[in-house]
């Protein structure tokens, strides 16, 4: 496929995703219409500005598709590119995961018992920091890794430093702030 | 006139006579002052910082700042000091990794990178932070000047002249307008401004039902606005240049982010005549755009940048670099008006109580919390012979501008540039810790993994914008104005009482939308013309 | 590795481990997650986290405050409804929450018996406010432009002031441009700005009326308002309704007696101390807080839900 039919491709989606969704997803997934007459007061209803939203989709998929006919068309994302999204997506759902887990995994493991669970330990040192640094050094040191190309120590001693930094940075002087995952525990 | 002199004068004596924060060697250290430069230090640093931003830093310190002074009329002052530096530091830091690194540490300095960086990789960093910072300050210091004299007066006739219909027009307008100019294609312009006013009208409506959210109970408060930004504008962009890293492979990794050969540094001669045109008229450009309530420090830069362009490529000699690949112009053109948008934006705070952008909501708030000073008309009463405490507040207020311009140009550099040894970081270490730092400033504002699930999504967002040839920035611009643009399109339909033809009633509202259709047609078929030079990531 | 890991990890736990304060009866099983649903930096969300501090202070618990904003309050309530009911979650809302808004919403999950209301904290000062010297700084004024045909410009910030601001053109004979805007703030700055004749605030105007820049032409609770006290009552001009209500913090349903008791008692104490700095916020905010719980309470909440069905039924047809 070159690149203008590509383009062509591009342009005929934008123009379909956008039609499809004026017809279907935003009448069965907006409270009001377009124009709603509420007790006795007319106003602009919830739908109405989505739908100016789509309507210009509708008008760059057109475009993009003249363009295309017209100028050959520009770059679009290659099978490598989407690939690449997907070793983003399962890195940093580990990361993700580790900062979620590790804290709980760690006071079911050596907490201090007596039905107390991380939920309570969410403000206590070392528990409150220990999904914290786990993640975030395997976010850091994965990424290094993953532009490197090849594991090192140095990658996860850089993650590390980072996250230990950023503890001292909004944690320590901040009473108020929460880091990771203690709002969602 | 001598009623206005008083005021001033009581207004200089109110921040240095203030209360003192603490004795050195017996003199008292007034603490407005001393807030202020404290204020600097940690908005250039904060701006240098991508994934901070100003706004974010005057979040997280307000809190701080009211309990350490409390509630009384003379925190107003010390807090205003701290929060004004901020503002002020974070404009001129902003341009620090937008040169150095390619990352635009505040979403204002995304034009920035597109002259700086390459000067920078050209082996001369100190010149491109140099020019970034005397266009900066003279920009703001221009631009302060405009508040001083015009705050009483413009906005009100600003607001006197725009009705709803017309405020809603003008909102369209700004919108035409960067989908028109940015980028290579209206079409990709276009569909960038499409999805960014759709992201942001998730879960937003007025209806108990949050739209758009396909049932999941996640998004029912929509997409988080710091989330949705920072994802499309930092997080994408370091993707991709993970991604390049990768495919250069190890071979070229040491060589990256640094500067690659040396050539004399610093600011060159000629480069103040040179770059002077430009920064006056991109100061007036930030300014008129400040003055407006709502249309931010982003669209002043672009506004900038392209008005700079044009008229460098219209006189540009043979010798001279074009805009796109390190000229100077460039970076003038953009700080220049980026800053400029500072002052101009408390005109209507000010005079009206109305912010134009985030850093002015945060003034707003505080002026709120504390008491004693109601941003509004009231303020600018100039009553003798009993003192208006307000107003004497509001001349504090500009006092404490000055005094931070003063420093911005003095000791501002300075600090910016110590602020360079991060370019001996090479990229890959540098990006994945800017990655976690933006992660964890916003949970620590949202405190929900769902908010850095939706910047990872506007992340692989961003990226493949970039991949696509998508410019970024309509979706940014369009992201930010796009619930003010519903809530000025509901009022001003309701205010007309249901007339649906409420935004072509007005003269000037026709003006406005002639002008809309003007901008698609003529600044698209230039933009045609004249193929963006940059390289294969111009949309950034 | 691991058994090294545990014993520094249990050693620092015992330094940092959460103190029980038995001694004053009831005390919370760990840090408490206070939710706000207001925006940052406003006057609501200061009150609440000065509650919080006072909480801190005063008892030792451990307050974590957190932002819920959105949907008048019905995000937050829905927020806290996964929470567990036993004292380590509350939030700060309005009583217009559980009751006109739960009500609109046709929710089953926002009925009134599906939380616990904890205690009030300051009463609402809701005034119809004009700019003073303006075209419509009085009733009779409003009355005599709408006569003359002028279309009069209504901002409201809530569902349930749109409601009431019908209502009362209804009985009135005047057919008000109703506008909804964000907040009292966006009412008053739309006042400011020339874009809304008229509005309801519902205490934030009360430094602009003392400045004499604003003044309230009506009273849209069942008492005089302390700054315009000759302003008639919404009420005495035709209305049969008013926009009463207070700030009130509420928790899961099913929460035990003493635990209510507990937290209710706690935030009267820390809002009636002259210590306190949310003592001070209230008198300056709200010309003083005021703080109600228990059946009391429970009585106020179940006649704001009667009051809001009859209001949205009268509206209606």
């Amino acid at each position: 496929m070159s690149l203008k039919q590509a383009n062509i491709v591009f342009g005929g989606l934008a123009l379909l995703a956008a039609i499809l969704a004026l017809l279907l997803w935003l009448p069965n997934d907006t409270g009001s219409a377009m124009i709603v007459h509420v007790r006795g007061r007319v106003k602009i209803g919830d739908a109405l500005a989505p739908a100016v939203a789509l309507a210009i989709l509708v008008a760059a998929g057109l475009l993009i598709m003249v363009e295309a006919l017209k100028q050959g068309g520009s770059a679009l994302p290659s099978g490598d590119n989407i690939r690449f999204c997907a070793v983003l997506f399962l890195l940093f759902s580990g990361a993700i995961v580790l900062m979620r887990w590790t804290g709980p995994l760690a006071v079911w493991l050596a907490g201090p018992g007596e039905g107390i669970g991380y939920r309570e330990l969410r403000d206590s040192v070392p528990w409150k920091y220990l999904g914290f640094m786990t993640g975030g050094t395997f976010l850091v040191a994965g990424l290094i890794s993953l532009a490197e190309w090849r594991i090192t120590w140095k990658a996860v001693m850089i993650g590390l430093a980072a996250t230990i930094l950023l503890i001292l940075l909004y944690d320590l002087p901040f009473d108020d702030l929460l880091l990771p995952p203690n709002g969602d525990v | 006139m001598s009623d206005v002199l008083h005021y001033i004068w009581l207004g200089i004596l109110a921040v240095f006579q203030g209360p003192a924060l603490f004795h050195l060697l017996g003199f008292a250290l007034p603490a407005a002052p001393v807030m202020l430069f404290f204020g600097l230090l940690t908005g250039i640093a904060v701006g240098a910082t991508p994934g901070l931003a100003g706004p974010m830093a005057m979040a997280i310190s307000l809190p701080i700042l009211i309990s350490v002074f409390g509630f009384t009329p003379d925190a107003l002052l010390p807090v205003f000091g701290f929060l004004i530096g901020i503002m002020k530091g974070a404009t001129v830091g902003g341009a620090v990794p937008a040169i150095l690194f390619n990352t635009p540490g505040t979403p204002d300095a995304l034009m920035t990178t597109l002259d700086g960086h390459p000067m920078a990789r050209a082996g001369q960093p100190r010149r491109a932070l140099r020019i970034a910072q005397i266009s900066s300050v003279a920009g703001d210091t221009f631009s302060d000047l405009v508040l001083f004299v015009c705050a009483p007066f413009l906005a009100i006739l600003v607001e006197r002249v725009l009705d709803l219909p017309e405020k809603t027009a003008l909102l369209v307008l700004s919108l035409s307008f960067v989908a028109a100019v940015m980028g290579k294609s209206l079409g990709r312009g276009l569909l960038s401004v499409s999805i960014g006013l759709l992201a942001a009208y998730v879960a937003t409506g007025q209806d108990f039902y949050p739209r758009l959210t396909m049932g999941l109970p996640g998004l029912e408060n929509g997409f988080p606005m710091v989330a949705a930004v920072l994802g499309v504008l930092i997080v994408g962009e370091i993707f991709c240049s993970i991604e390049d890293l990768l495919r250069a492979g190890t071979s070229r990794a040491t060589a990256d982010g640094g500067p690659e050969k040396r050539t004399s540094d610093g600011l060159q001669p000629g480069d103040l005549k040179r770059i002077t045109p430009y920064i006056a008229r991109s100061a007036i450009i930030g300014t008129v755009i400040g003055a407006m309530p709502g249309v931010g420090s982003t669209l002043a830069a672009m506004l900038g940048y392209t008005f700079g362009k044009r008229r460098h490529e219209a006189r540009r000699g043979p010798a001279d670099t074009p805009f796109g690949q390190g000229a100077p112009e460039g970076i003038a053109a953009t700080e220049a008006a980026n800053s400029a948008v500072s002052g101009a934006n408390l005109i209507p705070v000010l005079s009206l109580g109305i912010p134009g952008n985030a850093a002015a909501v945060f003034l707003i708030l505080a002026a709120d919390s504390i008491g004693g000073f109601n941003p509004g008309p009231a303020v600018f009463r100039f009553t003798a012979p009993e003192v208006n405490p307000e107003l004497v507040i509001a001349f504090g207020i500009f006092t404490l501008m000055s005094l931070g311009n003063i420093l911005n140009w003095t000791i501002g550099g300075a600090f910016m540039r110590s602020l360079g040894v991060l370019a001996r970081i090479p990229n890959r270490y540098l990006l994945p810790v800017v990655l976690l730092v933006t992660l964890t400033s916003i949970y620590v504002q949202e405190t929900s993994f769902f908010a850095l699930w939706v910047t990872f999504g506007f992340g692989i967002l961003g990226y493949l914008f970039r991949r696509a040839a998508v410019p970024v920035l309509p979706f940014v611009i369009a992201f930010i104005l796009a619930k003010p643009l519903e809530e000025t399109a509901r009022e001003a339909f309701a205010a007309t009482g249901g007339d649906p033809l409420f935004l072509f009633r007005s003269p000037v509202s026709l003006l406005l939308f002639g002008a809309t259709i003007g901008s698609i047609i003529f600044l698209h078929r230039t933009s045609d013309r004249h193929e963006p030079p940059s390289g294969p990531r111009e949309t950034r | 590795m691991k058994s090294v890991l545990a014993s520094l990890a249990l050693a620092a736990a015992l330094v940092s481990a959460p103190f029980h304060a038995w001694a004053d009866g009831w005390a919370p099983p760990g840090p408490i997650k206070m939710l706000i649903g207001f925006a940052a930096g406003g006057g609501a969300d200061t009150q609440a986290r000065l509650i919080a501090q006072g909480l801190e202070k005063k008892y030792g618990w451990k307050v974590l405050p957190e932002q819920a904003p959105g949907n008048s309050g019905l995000n937050l309530a829905k927020q806290l409804a996964s929470e567990p009911a036993d004292g380590t979650a509350f939030g700060m809302v309005v009583t217009e929450t559980l009751a006109y808004s739960a009500v609109a919403s046709k929710n089953p999950d926002f009925e009134l018996s599906k939380f616990t209301s904890l205690a009030t904290t300051a009463r609402f000062q809701l005034g119809l406010v004009a700019m003073k010297g303006g075209e419509f700084d009085s009733w009779d004024k409003v009355k005599a432009a709408a006569a003359a045909g002028k279309p009069i410009r209504f901002g409201t910030a809530s569902d349930r002031q749109a409601d009431v601001a019908y209502h009362l053109g209804q009985k009135t004979g005047i057919d008000f441009n109703i506008v909804p805007v964000k907040g009292g703030a966006g009412v008053m700055n739309g006042l400011r700005g020339g874009d809304l004749d008229i509005g309801w605030v519902a205490g934030a105007q009360s430094k602009p009326v003392k400045q004499g820049e604003m003044i309230n032409i009506a009273s849209g609770i069942p008492a005089a308002l302390i700054d315009n006290p000759e302003a008639p009552k919404i009420t005495d001009l035709g209305s049969d309704f008013n926009l009463d209500g207070y700030f009130m913090f509420i928790a899961p349903g099913n929460m035990a007696p003493d635990v209510r008791k507990a937290l209710g008692d706690a935030i009267r104490d820390v809002l009636t101390d002259s210590s306190t700095e949310a003592y001070a916020f209230a008198q300056k905010a709200f010309g003083g807080a005021s703080v109600v719980t228990g059946e009391e309470l429970d009585g106020y909440m179940a006649d704001s839900v009667d009051a809001s069905k009859k209001l949205i039924k009268a509206v209606s047809n």
